[in-house]
């Protein structure tokens, strides 16, 4: 059976040159959009290491002298004011956190960076840090987690303490080798190599992501006591789950009679549902073009494949009915028809994988681990590959199969 | 053309598998199109997108702050002002708000409504071509004043006032202080990214202008600036380099130093979603665009390709009568080709008129753009959509598609052996 499908094959070599070549440009395309999906996908599974479920940031507005209801305010009072609203919010029923924060909430397009460097010792920092200045109940808001265990409340204690806090995997992603952070909770460090002073660190954090699509390992962060308010920064609020309803017309209903402190007002309330599909739109674009060309090139190989085997199942109509009168069930008919695509596949496959190997060694698909070439990767992408193109050669071949698979032996002999 | 449609009829499953393959993929051809001409091509109020060059951010570094350290983002009003409104080639030069800024805007007494507010200066105005519907623009010495004026558009003005005919003059609340209308404009989509607000105020009436950190030099502001033709922009960037060099200068007493990065950029390359700290790759850009390019025609084409042959194989005796009584093989050629062009054009046709529907229809799935300020989703129009060149790249493309899918086929049919080709083999 096999021998006469490769014989089938060899005979019509010119029009299954066409479809190799199409199956064969087709994978190799396919593999590396898989890829790309594939790492994307890894990293947006990895754990977070915090949580925006329920939470909401406030902006703040500030009276100008143009308005009636402006009053000079000294910088110490604006402070005051800035915090005296946290507080108002921190009152609400409906609201279980509040904090202040700078360039440090999750979803940010703003980040400040920050070297950090162990007293006494030559560990130290490079490159990109992540520096986070809140407020203690930042903590709390984003549901942050001590790498040995910590609540959100003890961290926020420590935070209020004036201790740091830093990602489990800030040494050991500098240095490349395990130096977990918890080994060196207590001890003291200085900041951007400040050896004038030093600051204590109180617990390590489990890593904190910088966005849905960033992985762990590049995402490094320090948190410490935010001592400055202003009205640009970060206002986020945690919400109790069941009071989570209709939160942001709620808070604009009250924000004129309870929530204008001084000059300061609110003047937009966004849940981080929203916050984090308009940071992460572009990716969210890139993945939509990339399953769309994955789309686009199935429906080719649907296009083409039905359009050959239609046109062959017609050519081998007597051959299909003499191939039935010997005793071939429908079944047989189809599963023949199909395999001959199958085996078309099988044969350019090695060659993809070649093609899909050396373009991986280039270093033109996705990176991930540090890495393009990681062979559990490569070989499950080819795989998902393969699947789906077989998929789409039985969907594709099917039709004009099961048209064949209705040739009536009598009627086509007659013709002939 | 006839006989063209005639072979289409023969054969109706290839001669649909050949046409849904040119619709699609002209259709993504076409979307990918439009989604770069939304960047750079011109539509009101940016008609004037081949003569601007953009400096959204500015780059700054210290000898105090190390090797690598640099602050990148929006600058102060005060470095505008001297490395670009300074110059003397521009037509034209605006200073505006990095972003929009959700804002409560509110008659007296009455709940707020929330919109997408930036702050400009007047010449801002002659930048951008903005449709007036009633008033006009903020003028110099309304903004010199830092007058409480606004321009906003036909929806906010319906939204405050229920109608956009009358109302300049008109008082209404911003952020609690009152503005008065200066104007009102017809709305602007996101996607003319920088022009973009639903209310414009002069920064001289708040403090934005006055903010700035890093001792003076970043701020929040971008500036634009309106070349008299693109001739101009070289002699613009070399102003531009030589100003900045007589101001690191000034600027280097205290050990500042700004980083160029190849500032300004013309749109196609301040249209690149990019971040502040490195300079836009446009050749990385165009490159992938090709890519996609090359993808979306030559999987097609190869499947099409096999169907035409299958179709020639069916006419082999013919075309060797014709090779017969004295037709070139360039005339056989030639033939292919035209009566596949129609049926390309056809199929073609339908892709475009596809896509534009689908642009039109689909622009929030299609348009939404990687990371802003605000939080309206894009809407598009015509005149946004189509354009000359539009028509031109759909012509093209279908000339490239049916090239590349039928000239193989064709030059192979051409060359075939007159006494086999009459005897009905291909080979």
């Amino acid at each position: 059976m096999n021998k006469k499908l490769f014989i089938q094959i060899k005979n019509e070599w010119r029009s299954n040159l066409w479809l190799a070549v199409e199956l064969l440009l087709v994978s190799v395309v396919m593999w590396w959009i898989t890829d790309a999906l594939y790492v994307r996908l890894a990293v947006y599974l990895e754990p977070r290491g915090f949580n925006t479920e329920h939470c909401y940031k406030i902006e703040m507005g500030e009276l100008t002298s143009k308005s009636p209801d402006y009053t000079r305010r000294s910088y110490e009072e604006r402070s005051t004011d800035i915090l005296e609203l946290a507080d108002r919010l921190r009152h609400r029923s409906d609201i279980e956190a509040v904090s202040l924060s700078h360039n440090s909430h999750p979803y940010n397009g703003s980040n400040g960076t920050i070297g950090v460097q162990l007293v006494g010792d030559t560990l130290e920092t490079y490159g990109r840090v992540i520096r986070r200045q809140v407020t203690p109940d930042f903590v709390r808001v984003f549901q942050y987690q001590g790498a040995n265990g910590e609540t959100p409340e003890q961290l926020a204690e420590m935070i209020e303490r004036g201790e740091i806090l830093v990602s489990d995997n800030l040494f050991s992603s500098t240095y490349n080798r395990p130096l977990p952070m918890t080994n060196y909770i207590g001890k003291r460090f200085h900041l951007n190599r400040d050896t004038t002073s030093s600051v204590r660190l109180g617990a390590s954090l489990k890593v904190v992501r910088y966005g849905d699509f960033q992985s762990g390992s590049e995402s490094r962060s320090m948190v410490y006591k935010l001592d400055w308010f202003d009205k640009d920064q970060e206002l986020c609020v945690r919400v109790l789950p069941e009071h989570d309803v209709d939160f942001i017309n709620k808070v604009k209903a009250d924000s004129e009679s309870q929530y204008r402190v001084g000059n300061i007002f609110i003047s937009e309330v966004r849940s981080f549902k929203d916050i984090r599909r308009n940071i992460q739109q572009g990716t969210y674009n890139a993945m939509r073009n990339n399953i769309t060309i994955m789309v686009f090139l199935l429906v080719n190989i649907f296009l083409g494949l039905l359009g050959t085997f239609w046109f062959r199942t017609q050519q081998r109509r007597s051959e299909i009915a003499l191939h039935k009168i010997s005793g071939a069930t429908n079944r047989d008919v189809f599963i023949r028809l199909v395999s001959e695509g199958w085996l078309l596949l099988l044969i350019i496959t090695p060659l993809a994988f070649l093609v899909d190997y050396n373009l991986a060694y280039a270093e033109l698909n996705s990176w991930r681990n540090g890495t393009t070439l990681e062979m559990d990767r490569l070989l499950a992408c080819i795989g998902i590959t393969f699947l789906l193109i077989a998929l789409m050669i039985v969907i594709a071949i099917g039709i004009p199969a099961r048209k064949a698979m209705h040739i009536e032996p009598a009627d086509a002999l007659r013709d002939e | 053309m006839i006989q063209a449609l005639a072979q289409l009829r023969q054969q109706p499953i290839i001669s649909a598998v050949s046409i849904i393959g040119t619709a699609l993929a002209i259709f993504l051809i076409m979307l990918v199109v439009m989604m770069q001409q939304v960047k750079t091509a011109p539509f009101a109020p940016e008609s004037n997108r081949d003569r601007f060059l953009h400096v959204k951010y500015m780059s700054l570094t210290n000898k105090s702050w190390g090797e690598s350290s640099s602050s990148n983002g929006p600058m102060s009003v005060q470095t505008a002002k001297e490395l670009y409104a300074s110059l003397k080639t521009p037509e034209a030069v605006t200073i505006y708000m990095c972003f929009t800024e959700a804002t409560p805007v509110c008659l007296p007494g009455q709940p707020s409504k929330s919109v997408d507010k930036l702050e400009t200066d007047a010449q801002f105005w002659k930048v951008f071509d903005f449709q007036f519907i009633d008033g006009k623009p903020f003028d110099q010495a309304a903004f010199d004043a830092g007058q409480p004026v606004a321009v906003i558009t036909r929806s906010v003005s319906r939204a405050l006032f229920g109608t956009a005919e009358g109302v300049s003059g008109r008082e209404f609340l911003l952020n609690h202080a009152s503005y008065r209308v200066a104007g009102v404009v017809e709305d602007v989509s996101t996607l003319a990214n920088i022009a973009y607000a639903q209310i414009w105020i002069p920064y001289t009436s708040t403090r934005v202008g006055t903010t700035s950190w890093t001792d003076g030099h970043m701020g929040y502001m971008s500036c634009t600036l309106l070349a008299k033709s693109r001739e101009d922009f070289d002699a613009i960037r070399e102003e531009s380099f030589r100003r900045l060099e007589e101001y690191n200068k000034v600027i280097g007493e205290d050990g500042y130093y700004i980083i160029h990065r190849n500032r300004p950029y013309d749109q196609e390359k301040a249209s690149i979603n990019g971040s502040a700290n490195r300079e836009f790759d446009v050749a990385r850009e165009n490159r992938s665009r090709l890519i996609l390019y090359l993808i979306l025609l030559i999987v097609p084409a190869i499947n099409l390709g096999s169907m035409t042959q299958s179709r020639l194989r069916q006419r082999v005796s013919e075309i060797g009568v014709r090779r017969a009584f004295g037709s070139t093989r360039m005339e056989i050629m030639g033939q292919i080709l035209m009566e596949n062009m129609v049926v390309t054009l056809m199929a073609g046709f339908w892709g475009f008129l596809m896509s534009v529907a689908f642009a039109y229809l689909g622009s929030e799935l299609l348009f939404s753009v990687g990371y802003s300020s605000t939080y309206v989703v894009p809407r598009t129009d015509m005149s946004m959509l189509l354009h000359a060149s539009t028509f031109g790249w759909a012509l093209l493309f279908c000339f490239i598609l049916n090239l590349l899918s039928t000239g193989l086929p064709a030059w192979m049919a051409s060359r075939i052996n007159i006494v086999t080709a009459m005897r009905g083999k291909l080979h």
